[in-house]
């Protein structure tokens, strides 16, 4: 009989701890059993620890019953356009195999799942370090012979199993391998612990591939209060009526139906000066925009709102589904909170507040009075505190923190406001820094500090030639401010507009050093 | 452990006509118990700690044997017990990683090497090089030469693999040198099958020990015997060991069409070889190959009359060589200029690069440069260059499509791990401290120079991070700190280490991970494992071991504890203590805590036994999107998601369905004061009456109260 020309070729990219080995040992007791050469390799090790692994397999398709005694020499590394099957349990991990050219339009069945892991690189971004999957999915169309790409960690979760039965099940139903699904499911059986779960996810991954089930479209995630508003469908751009409406609703649940008017009448002006200005080609975005932030800042997370949606019952069920607990299954739960002198001031009148910071400023002890606590919200006493507190709404306007914040507010809308009547894009971006206004403690104070820096320096302050120039300058300030908690980017780049730096923070501690030639110490 | 290896047990039982399926590392501690050792040993380390590990699962075969089993504490203690193969009969076998391990061994090796052995004496090294490897990028080639050893690498397949292992016992016996088997990592790890044979159970065993010394002046390393010895080493044992080479043909030549070349290469590159050939249709699935190739299974020596033999007539050889020096293909090129052959032109590094793993697509462009180059006659040059090209073209299509690099996914430390916390609580320190130097160590918590802790400025040695430091304390003028693992303590820190910075006075800060386990390597047992067997219990602790070499500063902080750990680790540094400070870092390996308490929740659970889960999340409504808590963690667990506010545009954070509930995201939004999103979630699972009871009163309660 005629041979095959050459093995069928699988590699198979996983992340440590998902099962990929199990998957290849899989392949290789079904393959196993039916006879063929099969052979697998992999690369454990330290790469195990959460990293990005691969396992490669190659399994001749021609019985040993017909090789006659002959034998395929297999490889145990892939070479590019030399993989039949390419498979990926997660969707930057088929961009690696792509980019790696282990996936090529002759011959690769690209078989991976769409869901996201983020890496450490995406997720410690101060703002959205995410890249964008729909580049990968397009450059699979491109390169991939056939595709089979769905959310496969969905359906391993939503069957009780890992994502390796899932990928299996997807494996088999692309008819891809010279290997039944009973030959698979047989391989999953001798598999022992899990079996049933993993023949469920089994199940669902076959039929995904073979066509047989389509993945439903991804739930919306984006909660839309969606509260009509009157005044905002009279009065502004159809084009802003979503994001407006939202700050609206946001604003009532926040504070009150004067709050809420007292936002849309900061917008009027801005919104008219878009118009006017022909914002509305470009969607109305300054309005959108600045829309969009001044709901955020004007409902800023105070001790009030954190204690108001923390008791909420729409919270308790959200836990409960995001802990995955069962019904009848109680679920307990304990915030963890520091309170502190930050805290305890913005919650006094203006003048209280300053002496109480002046007081424990001159003791040095601002930064150390934060006292850590565990609140049981699920208790009757931890529960009924929190709703105490939210309970204190309606003196928010008396509180310290509103007056500072409205005043800030006020000031940055004049500024976009200046702008509007100068230049669109530059209103724009300076609506856009309302981004930086965000967090609690420190971080708020980061991000408040910058944004008064670029404030100060940059909206006001240097010269620009142009409008266009100024804008620009904001923006690559804006984005440096998001790029390192420390702020030495955001000085840098507003150094570079002739801007003096502020000197990096000092540091407290005193390190003891012993003289040369001596036992004795002093502080260095 | 990691893993366990009941089942891999039952193949070291295969008799002769049973095919053994396994791992290549398994087949080869198979192919020792058919080679009739009397001891095994080794170090763990990726990727040959499963020799160890599998053996440490067969304790009744060994017994039955008579074999011993030692898990050595270093792979200088493992080459040392091979000295036991230099006055007896006896066969024996240790395995490390290699090439750090065979740094370490290095001293044992060379007088070992000096002595010559009497019994087959085979080191079996698992060459760390390449995708996967977590150390320098060396060859272990060059302590082959320096010591003389002889050094296999055979053709990556399972029957190969166990015919070099039975070889190099005899190889050994047969020229009184050790023998090293060098296995790459996929040939460690490689599946395949091969016929077994009945164990051999050794003349010499515990079950029948030696009765009388052998006392032969001739074997130790002392004039004038060292001198005898090197004589010894170049006129007796190289000849023996060539001769053996070529009588039993350990090496393998395949002939081909294309006789005008040749390929030469390592067993262990063969089948990357022969894929680059198909790919050029240049040869078939079965190895049938039209360019002849001689196969290097023998690696050191090179026998000068075969590849005198090979190029012959030839007008091009390609000599594939992994890692570098080229040590082999300098010494055939001197071959065939003393054999006064001068015909071949040999290709090698300049058609393949000099450096790194020789991986498909490495081998793949080298060979079609070597074909085009050498232009063999009956080969399409042109048709060549068009096939590596198209080969090629989709790796290039991609990287045109994303534009950039994609982000990278280094190892990182686990969901849970313990270690993680002290890095969060030097993060921490950071802010009153500013950046300090750390000298670092092997082990898992080297993860802490990875994002998001970019902590650690070196690395010099497994178990050296306190010795690294030496001259680091004293010319800082501001206190340093020094890392190392447990396994790095028993190794050789608490020695080379603590001895050493107490002897000197060194006024340091180590911190020592105490986890349990040597978890990089796979989890193995160290003397101050918390969970020993009881036939292992010793009652070695870590900090016994440090009253007792006179530290007088040390602290024991559970690492979770994130606050204790920075205010103890600022205490270290502001201390007017003078003389080393250590702070033991505790908490169990969250890998082997999680793999001992799974099976006991769910039997509980099955039991309908109350069992309290506990997770944390992030209250997505609270969270701001800034990813502090990301940056002072890092947890897998611990992750962003889209915000379901549809006003917010930056990710929320997010703990997802891997989180083992350490609570380290908790303490650090705790210690670092950053927000209020972080709650911990009790469920209770199987609640009792009183749970239930408890359960719906609150919630009436609360009902009262409670807006929607």
């Amino acid at each position: 009989m005629n041979l095959p020309e050459r093995p069928i070729t699988i590699l198979i990219a996983a992340l440590g701890g998902e099962g990929g080995g199990v998957l290849a040992d899989w392949i290789i007791a079904a393959a196993t059993k039916q006879n063929y050469p099969v052979q697998s390799t992999s690369i454990p090790g330290v790469a195990q620890r959460t990293g990005a692994t691969t396992y490669y397999i190659e399994l001749f398709p021609a019985k040993f019953a017909d090789l006659g005694g002959k034998r395929p020499v297999l490889a145990l590394t892939p070479s590019p356009s030399n993989v039949d099957v390419m498979v990926a349990s997660e969707l930057i991990e088929a961009g690696r195999a792509m980019q790696n050219g282990f996936v090529s339009p002759d011959r690769t069945t690209l078989i991976a799942s769409t869901h996201r892991v983020y890496t450490t690189l995406e997720k410690m971004h101060m703002g959205d370090g995410r890249i964008d999957g729909d580049r990968i999915i397009k450059a699979a169309e491109t390169l991939a012979k056939r595709n089979v790409l769905f959310d496969m960690q969905a359906i391993a979760q939503d069957s009780g199993t890992v994502i390796s039965a899932v990928l299996f099940g997807a494996l088999a139903g692309s008819g891809a391998l010279p290997l039944s699904r009973a030959d698979c499911e047989a391989a999953v059986h001798g598999g022992g612990r899990g079996v049933d779960a993993s023949l469920k996810g089994f199940d669902l991954g076959y039929k995904h591939a073979a066509g047989e089930l389509k993945a439903a479209a991804p739930e919306a995630v984006k909660r839309w209060m969606d509260h009509p508003s009157e005044r905002v469908k009279d009065s502004f751009p159809i084009e802003t009526h979503r994001i407006l409406e939202e700050g609206v609703a946001r604003l009532v649940d926040y504070q009150d139906t004067r709050y809420a008017t007292q936002y849309l009448d900061r917008l009027k002006p801005i919104a008219k000066l878009d118009r006017e200005r022909g914002g509305q080609a470009l969607g109305c975005m300054l309005t959108n925009e600045t829309g969009r932030f001044l709901a955020l800042w004007m409902s800023y997370e105070d001790v009030i709102r954190v204690a108001d949606v923390k008791t909420r019952k729409s919270r308790f069920e959200r836990v409960r589904g995001d802990v995955m607990a069962k019904p009848g299954e109680p679920v307990h739960i304990v915030e963890y909170l520091k309170p502190g002198v930050d805290e305890v001031a913005a919650m006094l009148p203006t003048s209280l507040a300053n002496r109480l910071v002046r007081w424990t400023d001159k003791r040095g002890l601002t930064h150390k009075l934060n006292k850590g606590m565990y609140i049981k919200t699920t208790s009757i006493v931890g529960f009924g505190l929190l709703r105490g507190l939210a309970a204190l709404r309606p003196v928010r306007r008396m509180t310290s923190r509103w007056q500072a914040e409205q005043t800030l507010i006020d000031r940055w809308l004049g500024e976009v406001q200046a702008a509007a009547r100068r230049d669109l894009q530059l209103a724009l971006e300076i609506g856009l820094c309302g981004r930086l206004i965000k967090g609690y403690g420190d971080t708020y104070k980061r991000g408040r500090g910058n944004f008064l820096r670029i404030l100060d320096h940059l909206v006001t302050g240097t010269q620009f030639t142009t409008d266009r120039d100024r804008a620009l300058a904001i923006k690559s300030a804006r984005e440096a401010a998001l790029a390192d908690p420390e702020g030495r980017k955001l000085e840098g780049n507003l150094s570079t507009h002739g801007v003096t730096p502020l000197p990096p923070e000092a540091k407290p501690i005193k390190f003891f050093r012993k003289k040369p030639g001596s036992e004795e110490r002093r502080p260095a | 452990m990691e893993r366990s290896f009941k089942e891999e047990v039952k193949s070291l039982r295969l008799t002769t006509g049973d095919v053994f399926t396994g791992e290549g590392i398994l087949a080869v501690t198979k192919a020792l118990l058919q080679s009739g050792v009397s001891y095994v040993g080794g170090y763990q380390g990726a990727p040959v700690s499963h020799l160890v590990d599998v053996l440490t699962d067969a304790k009744d075969l060994l017994d039955e044997l008579g074999v011993h089993l030692e898990t050595n504490a270093s792979e200088a203690a493992a080459a040392a017990m091979l000295g036991a193969s230099i006055n007896y009969p006896i066969r024996g076998a240790v395995a490390w990683k290699s090439t750090v391990g065979t740094n370490v061994a290095s001293d044992a090796l060379a007088n070992l090497a000096s002595s010559g052995v009497t019994g087959g004496a085979l080191i079996v090294i698992g060459e760390d090089y390449g995708e996967g490897s977590s150390i320098m990028q060396e060859r272990s080639h060059a302590f082959a030469m320096k010591s003389q050893i002889w050094l296999l690498d055979p053709r990556p397949n399972l029957p190969t693999i166990v015919d070099m292992v039975e070889k190099g016992f005899e190889l050994s016996e047969a020229s009184s040198t050790p023998v090293m088997l060098e296995l790459r990592i996929r040939a460690c790890h490689v599946h395949g099958q091969f016929h077994a044979k009945s164990n051999r159970a050794p003349a010499i065993s515990r079950n029948a020990g030696l009765e009388n010394p052998t006392f032969d002046y001739g074997r130790i390393v002392l004039p004038p015997s060292s001198y005898v010895q090197e004589k010894h080493k170049v006129e007796i044992r190289w000849p023996a060991a060539v001769k053996f080479v070529q009588d039993n043909k350990l090496n393998e030549m395949f002939s081909g069409s294309l006789d005008e070349i040749g390929v030469i290469c390592q067993g262990g590159m063969y089948n990357v070889v022969i894929r680059s050939l198909q790919q050029l249709s240049l040869a078939d699935a079965f190895g049938e190959s039209k360019v002849p190739i001689y196969c290097l299974n023998v690696t050191y020596p090179l026998i000068s009359t075969e590849i005198q033999q090979f190029c012959t007539g030839k007008k091009a050889v390609l000599v594939v060589e992994e890692g570098q020096p080229n040590f082999i293909e300098d010494a055939i090129l001197a071959a065939l200029r003393r054999g006064d052959i001068n015909g071949a032109r040999i290709y090698g590094k300049d058609v393949l690069p000099m450096a790194g793993e020789y991986t498909g697509e490495v081998v793949l462009s080298g060979m079609s440069k070597f074909i085009e180059r050498s232009a063999p006659r009956g080969v399409d040059i042109a048709s060549i260059a068009k096939k590596r090209d198209a080969l090629l073209a989709p790796k290039l299509q991609a990287g045109e499509l994303f534009g950039g690099p994609l982000p990278t996914r280094p190892p990182g430390f686990c969901v849970g791990c313990p270690e993680r916390p002290v890095f969060s609580a030097m993060k921490l320190i950071e802010r009153d401290t500013g950046k300090f130097h750390m000298s670092a160590d092997i082990g898992c918590h080297l993860f802490s120079t990875l994002p998001p802790f970019n902590i650690g400025n070196t690395v010099l040695g497994y178990g050296l991070g306190l010795a690294s430091n030496a001259a680091i304390d004293p010319l800082f003028a501001k206190r340093t700190v020094t890392i190392m693992g447990d396994g790095g303590f028993w190794h050789n820190g608490l020695t080379s280490g603590i001895a050493n910075s107490v002897f000197n006075k060194s006024d340091g800060i180590l911190v020592i991970m105490n986890n349990g386990y040597t978890s990089a390597t796979g989890a193995q047992n160290i003397p101050s494992s918390p969970h020993e067997p009881e036939a292992k219990m010793t009652g070695m602790s870590i900090e016994a071991a440090l009253k007792g070499i006179g530290v007088n500063w040390i602290k024991r902080v559970t690492t979770y504890h994130v606050g204790e750990m920075s205010k103890t680790l600022k205490d270290a540094m502001s201390s007017s203590y003078n003389g080393l400070k250590v702070v033991i870092a505790e908490s169990e390996c969250q890998l082997e805590k999680q793999r001992r308490l799974r099976p006991v929740v769910s039997a509980a659970l099955k039991a309908g036994n109350r069992v309290v889960r506990t997770r944390f999340g992030v209250d997505e409504d609270v969270c701001s999107g800034d990813h502090s808590c990301i940056r002072l963690s890092g947890c897998p667990s611990l992750t962003i998601k889209d915000s379901s506010d549809p006003l917010k545009v930056d990710p929320v954070a997010h703990v997802n369905n891997a989180c083992v509930g350490c609570g380290l995201c908790g303490e650090v939004a705790h210690a670092a004061i950053l927000c209020p999103s972080f709650f911990r979630a009790e469920i209770v699972q199987n609640p009792t009456w009183w749970d239930n009871l408890k359960w719906r009163l609150r919630a009436t309660v609360i009902g009262w109260m409670q807006p929607a």
